[in-house]
């Protein structure tokens, strides 16, 4: 089980380096790819083969070395943790990064050969990262594999870094997720210097694990783009689409989640971060939800969505359900890692974002449009598909724990759902094009991994039992009132959408009910919340500019100045001449010796 | 035989002496660069020894011993003379051709004591070891000529504050006997506190401290870093050191600890200050080898804050700190010999644009200046860090903060290094400076360490942690 656990985690590693070192290799171009995905595929097979090996319920297996050792116990150790959740979050990262690195293989087929090398060999570096966090066996590990996807967001966000807009997006990911990192550092910080540990299950009831929760928790936030520091998931989609289905939507971004399902103890001691983590994730669906609606970028749609998914599982976590969110997290990873290739394939076809250049892709792109719809319908959560019974899995855990305040706007967030997806598809994919196309093509390559995520995002509600089992939970699908409520508003949602954007009556409709629908439609809302958003960060930014200005800096000038005109006259004291050297001897002697005299007088006449 | 068993390494070295030696006397006179690569491989050959036998005992009646502690510090040494004498290969050997033998001669020998030293358990067997080490580096600094002078100077600078401070460590050393009535290190301990016994101490501490470079006996350092040869100045930037605080383990961890609290105070003062003077000194720097020195200093005083606090975790802290410093500090000097043979001149002004005419030389000073700084994965990180731990727990939390602080400052001037390299563009007409292959494979050796005991400190940790339990009996 250990072998298997270190070859899914340091494998990558081994594709990365045979990229990085070799020059041949990784300007070779697809054969690069080739080799990163075979590296995918294989460490695919080894963690499957590994979490059909974990017993439910059985104790986590560990395996570590001493990084750092310390008198008594180490200090920081390095290893594998195989349980239920690492494996069942392990064979889901390396399933979507192969399907991903595949798909790349015909996604990126026109870039530049040396572009190609450098794509993958980032690619292998983000699923070795990714591996190491979610096998890691305790907080500390976590945390490099935590800062190390980081990097690979960073440099993969930036990959056309010609772009100006990307090189911003990449820019601003990065501060905003280090800026929810040093929430997660001092939490690292305090949990060693209070409970004197980084072990997962490292708890000390009261006022610290509230701290060291929330604190946890901040980190998460930014990763998993919860309100309000999601402002970088949008942007974010600068990078090339495979990025943004593996690494901002189905993987990386959901490692703030599995950081608050690892680090569950600490929750549960914590009655408070429960409820933050419940109101933030029900926030966070609405609000994304609400923007959403009106983007005309097809990946901005998508983003917000996941914005608004990881809102279902945090606000889960917040229920007190690990289980409904790690349920959830497996299942959005299918559908939405298909919805961005399916996007992608729509893109790659018509070389543009707007759903409004699309248009009739049904007829022109059918493999890819079909695709898309399973996963838009496991999105929205139609019944059978994947999303509803892990939505409603959600939804009953708000409710069972009577937080109805973030029951009620998650309710109303499946709503808003139905209505942006429904959008989406209606304009993108039925309504009569701008320009006529003929057939469009997609590669085969590009076809088999959707087509196997797409079996996933129908067939994703049968793995909820089994996941259950494996955190050592229970799931049994039964229809619930809240289930029925969220289906009814789905529908409701969708079928508003196709009304208004489908047909004439319904366009009428937009007009008679100006207000409403051209608040939505001019993107007042969006505009207004990053106008608050600007602002809040403007007086934040001034706030801490004339900080920075007179204190931070009147120190900083008092200490240069001070050093500055220090060494000038140490320098002076440097006189190059041997008497002076000598004579500082001499003196520095004859001072210690007086210090050596008067300390030995003190003690004068005892012996040890 | 086997009680010379405990002696090996050293006589291992005094083998590879005399095979330098006849070998220099049988290469022709015009190509005698074999002569270092011989000493290169011999004393490799020794390193790789000291990494396969485990402590064997005493010698000489109990005056040496051959513990964990002087096998930690004797591949400490060997490591730094393996790198110094490949730095200095083709340096020597386009600089003082014919006399290239007595340049390794010399430096071996000084190795031979610093094998010895760190095994002394006795003062009159550490004065001959220290004398030996510390002599054959004053004719160093004098190698070779050069026509301005400079090196003349820079080996007198060093020669007459080294003799002033031997003298005072002598009279110190003979206060100790005066006071126990034992040059047994082991039986100081017992000699009831006196004035004596304490000027004693101190007055021996201050002729160490003037090897480590501590402040106020730092003064010749930046004045013979400058003049001396760059490939020496590598070596004498991190053995010496190293040979200095194993002479003062030894006798102050060896023989004094119980009086602990009286030699504690006067040695946290000349850390903060050698600290905060080091980096002052620094700061404003264009010369880099001066920069260096300056950094040295600060370094030093790092190392002497763990070991002052007189426990097991802080000396082996100490000890990972001089594996670390070895491959750091040797390295930017090693990169700095190549540059300042190129440009003919130590400003900083000549690594302007070197990530763009030579990449992996850029890389590797940048790697050397992370480390120096305590960036993380860096071996600097993990040897400043544990110190820091250490001295925390020893209660001095005000030292790790001024520690901590000075070491972001540090970062300023270290970065401007970073800077010239990667920011501002090449001059006009640049070209990548030559980088002999004997100095190539100690700069792949420095990088190697650096990272490596930056990634995975693990297996140095723990041998230094055991050597400082074994020790100090803890």
């Amino acid at each position: 089980m250990i072998p298997l656990a270190l070859f899914v985690v340091l494998g990558p590693v081994a594709g990365f380096l045979l990229l990085a070192g070799l020059p041949v290799l990784r300007r070779s171009g697809l054969a690069a790819g080739v080799v990163s995905s075979a590296v995918a595929l294989a460490t695919l097979v080894a963690a499957i083969v590994l979490l059909v090996g974990v017993e439910p319920g059985a104790a986590p297996v560990i395996a570590q070395i001493d990084w750092l050792p310390h008198q008594g116990e180490a200090f920081a150790r390095l290893g594998v943790r195989v349980d239920g959740t690492s494996a069942v979050m392990g064979a889901v990262v390396a399933l979507i990064a192969s399907a991903v690195q595949v798909y790349s293989l015909g996604y990126m087929a026109s870039e530049g050969r040396p572009s190609i090398g450098r794509y993958f060999a980032w690619q292998s570096l983000f699923l070795f990262s990714m591996q190491t966090l979610v096998f890691a066996p305790d907080l500390l590990q976590a945390f490099l594999g935590w800062e190390l996807v980081g990097l690979c967001s960073y440099l993969l966000i930036g990959f056309y870094y010609q772009k100006p807009s990307a090189a911003k997006a990449a820019v601003k990911a990065f501060w905003v997720t280090k800026f929810a990192d040093m929430g997660l550092l001092t939490g690292l910080v305090l949990m060693r210097w209070q409970v004197g540990s980084f072990a997962w299950e490292a708890v000390q009831p009261g006022w610290t694990a509230t701290a060291i929760a929330l604190l946890v928790f901040l980190g998460a936030m930014g990763k998993s783009a919860q309100f309000p520091l999601h402002v970088w998931l949008p942007d974010a989609m600068e990078g090339p689409t495979p990025v943004s289905a593996l690494l901002h939507a189905a993987t990386m971004v959901a490692a703030g989640v599995y950081l608050v399902v690892r680090t569950w103890p600490l929750f549960e001691a914590s009655g408070v971060a429960l409820h933050v983590v419940a109101w933030v994730g029900a926030i966070t669906v609405v609000v994304a939800g609400l923007t959403a609606m009106v983007q005309d970028d097809i990946k901005k749609v998508l983003a917000y969505s996941t914005c608004s998914q990881l809102g279902y599982m945090v606000a889960a976590l917040g229920a007190g359900s690990p289980v409904a969110g790690l349920f959830h997290l497996t299942n959005h990873a299918f559908f939405k890692a298909l919805l961005f290739l399916a996007a992608g394939a729509a893109i790659h076809a018509v070389h543009s974002n707007s759903i409004w250049e699309m248009g009739g892709l049904w007829r022109s792109l059918k493999g890819a449009s079909l695709l898309f719809l399973v996963g838009a319908a496991a999105l929205i959560g139609l019944p059978g598909f994947s999303g509803f019974f892990s939505k409603d899995f959600a939804l009953e855990a708000l409710a069972e724990s009577h937080l109805w305040g973030p029951f009620a706007l998650a309710l109303g967030g499946v709503a808003l759902t139905g209505f942006y997806v429904g959008r989406v598809v209606v304009v993108a994919f039925f309504r009569r094009p701008a320009k006529e196309r003929g057939r469009l093509h997609t590669p085969l390559v590009m076809t088999v991994p959707m087509t196997v995520l797409a079996v996933l995002a129908v067939v994703g509600g049968l793995l909820g039992g089994p996941i259950a089992g494996w955190l050592g939970g229970a799931y049994h699908f039964h229809v619930t009132p809240e289930g029925l409520t969220a289906t009814v508003l789905a529908l409701g949602g969708l079928g508003l959408a196709t009304w208004i954007y489908g047909y004439e009556g319904g366009r009428r409709l937009v007009v008679l009910a100006a207000p409403a629908g051209a608040f939505i439609r001019s993107g007042l809302l969006d505009r207004f919340y990053e106008t608050a958003w600007r602002q809040g960060l403007l007086v934040v930014a001034h706030a801490a500019g004339w900080f920075d200005r007179y204190v931070v800096d009147g120190v900083m000038n008092l200490v240069a100045w001070s050093v500055l005109e220090g060494s000038e006259r140490t320098r002076r004291i440097q006189t190059g001449r041997i008497p002076d050297y000598v004579l500082a001897v001499v003196v520095a002697f004859v001072v210690l010796a007086a210090w050596g005299a008067v300390s030995g007088m003190s003690g004068c006449g005892s012996t040890p | 035989m086997t009680a010379l068993l405990p002696l090996l390494l050293p006589l291992l070295v005094l083998g590879v002496i005399l095979l330098v030696l006849v070998a220099d006397l049988l290469l022709p006179a015009t190509d005698r660069r074999a002569v270092g690569i011989l000493a290169a491989a011999g004393v490799a050959g020794t390193l790789a020894a000291s990494l396969a036998i485990s402590p064997s005992g005493e010698a000489f009646g109990g005056s040496y011993v051959m513990d964990e502690l002087t096998l930690y510090l004797d591949r400490v040494f060997l490591a730094a003379a393996v790198l110094g004498i490949l730095a200095a290969i083709d340096h020597a050997d386009r600089h003082f051709p014919t006399r290239q033998g007595e340049y390794y001669l010399l430096l071996l020998a000084s190795l031979a004591g610093m094998l010895v030293l760190a095994g002394a358990r006795d003062l009159v067997l550490l004065v001959v070891a220290f004398e030996t080490a510390g002599m054959p580096l004053y004719l160093l600094a004098a190698l070779p000529k050069s026509p301005d002078g400079r090196s003349t100077e820079a080996a007198l600078k060093y020669y007459f504050v080294g003799a002033a401070s031997t003298a005072i460590a002598l009279y110190g050393l003979s206060l100790l006997y005066g006071a126990a009535g034992t040059t047994r290190i082991a039986a100081l301990g017992a000699a009831p506190v006196s004035p004596l016994l304490f000027v004693g101490v101190m007055a021996t501490f201050a002729g160490m401290a003037f090897k480590i470079g501590l402040v106020p006996f730092h003064f010749w350092v930046p004045d013979t870093y400058e003049g001396a040869s760059t490939p020496f100045v590598a070596f004498l930037s991190v053995a010496p050191k190293a040979a200095g605080y194993a002479a003062l383990l030894r006798i102050l961890h060896g023989g004094l600890l119980d009086h602990h609290a009286l030699w504690l105070p006067p040695l946290l003062v000349l850390s903060a200050a050698s600290m905060i003077l080091g980096n002052v000194i620094a700061i404003p720097q264009g010369n880099v080898k001066r920069l260096l020195a300056g950094s040295g200093i600060a370094q030093v005083g790092t190392m002497l804050l763990a070991f002052a606090v007189g426990t097991a975790e802080g000396v082996a802290m100490l000890l990972f700190y001089l594996a670390a410093y070895v491959f750091t500090n040797m390295g930017a000097f090693v990169v700095q010999s190549v540059m300042g043979e190129h440009a003919a001149s130590d400003d900083m002004q000549a690594y302007r644009g070197l990530a763009r005419t030579a990449p992996g030389l850029a890389l590797a000073m940048l790697l050397f200046l992370l480390s120096l700084a305590g960036i993380p994965f860096m071996a600097g990180f993990w040897a400043k860090l544990q110190v820091f731990i250490a001295v925390w727990h020893a209660h001095q939390a005000a030292l790790v903060i001024l520690a901590a602080v000075l070491a972001v400052m540090a970062l300023f001037y270290y970065l401007r290094v970073a800077r010239a390299m990667y920011i501002e563009p090449p001059p006009e007409g640049a070209v990548a400076p030559v980088v002999a292959r004997p100095t190539r494979v100690a700069l792949i050796a420095c990088v190697l360490g650096t990272v490596g005991l930056g990634v995975f400190p693990e297996p140095f940790v723990r041998s230094a942690l055991d050597a400082a339990a074994l020790f100090l009996g803890q």
